[in-house]
């Protein structure tokens, strides 16, 4: 949606929004959302081959909305909250831009009311 | 919350209700100067730069919304119509010259010490609109599970 500029965006598979808008890669955020998990834990619950699996958290990884870590053989994947936070400001196109500006008129007109902005 | 469409431009309007808790005239007062609209304008994070300002049927609003990453987005309002407190007809664009430029009417209705705005856009043609609705739900599973990722870290930083 390219509403008023706010919707803009790049179109790579580096950006955090292209990396969500696949469902495979959203269910490995939310199993990844009980805990930690290895990768053949990931490709057991899936049931997607793991050649798929390790694309898939790659271009997760890439964009910082995964991490990993090596405990012995196993790599071990988690959550990182630092892809987030664009996304956060981000998801919703026109809806969130409208919802979120009156929630911030409701809070300014509270402060209207109580007369400290007048 | 109405949500009343006219049959005809269902298919391509988007409508969002709100109620806000005040009375009609200031929540109305709220839409009409710069020093308001900069105080609520825009998603969470974002600010806004005025550069010009005329609240007027015809008049504009030519201002710069900036988001909390830096990065900046040319906007640009003008006012078709203005009936305080009840109801500002305007178009929304990235620029006079912006050919997807669409047509948001709000009213605001008057509830004793509430108001409830009801904001419907018309995009200029259904193909644009159904764009916009297919990115939204796009992403809608990404909202989801995003709401949970955010609720998961907040409570590992409460842990922390």
């Amino acid at each position: 949606m390219e509403y008023n500029g706010c919707m803009a965006r790049a179109a790579t598979t580096s950006d955090a929004f292209n990396a969500i808008a696949e469902p495979q890669r959203r269910e490995i955020l939310d199993l990844l959302r009980g805990g930690d998990r290895p990768v053949l834990d990931l490709v057991g619950e899936l049931r997607i081959a793991q050649p798929s699996v390790s694309k898939h958290l790659k271009v997760l990884r890439e964009v910082r909305l995964v991490q990993v870590r090596a405990a012995g053989r196993q790599r071990i994947y988690g959550l990182d909250a630092r892809g987030l936070r664009p996304i956060h400001e981000w998801v919703g196109g026109f809806e969130q831009y409208w919802n979120e500006s009156f929630d911030s008129l409701n809070a300014y007109v509270q402060a209207l009311k109580g007369g400290d902005t007048r | 919350m109405t949500n009343t469409r006219h049959a005809t431009a269902r298919d391509r309007e988007i409508v969002i209700s709100r109620t806000i808790d005040g009375p009609r005239e200031l929540v109305f007062a709220a839409f009409t100067e710069v020093r308001h609209l900069s105080r609520w304008w825009g998603p969470d994070g974002f600010t806004t730069t005025t550069r010009a300002f005329a609240f007027r049927e015809g008049g504009v609003w030519d201002f710069v919304l900036h988001a909390p990453d830096g990065a900046d987005y040319p906007s640009w309002i003008t006012w078709r119509e203005i009936t305080p407190p009840e109801r500002i007809a305007l178009t929304h664009g990235e620029s006079a010259q912006d050919p997807d430029a669409f047509e948001s009417i709000l009213t605001f209705a008057d509830h004793g010490g509430t108001t409830e705005i009801t904001m419907r856009t018309v995009f200029p043609t259904a193909a644009l609109r159904q764009r916009a609705v297919e990115e939204y739900h796009a992403i809608e599973g990404g909202r989801q599970t995003l709401d949970g990722l955010a609720a998961y870290i907040a409570e590992q930083r409460r842990l922390s």
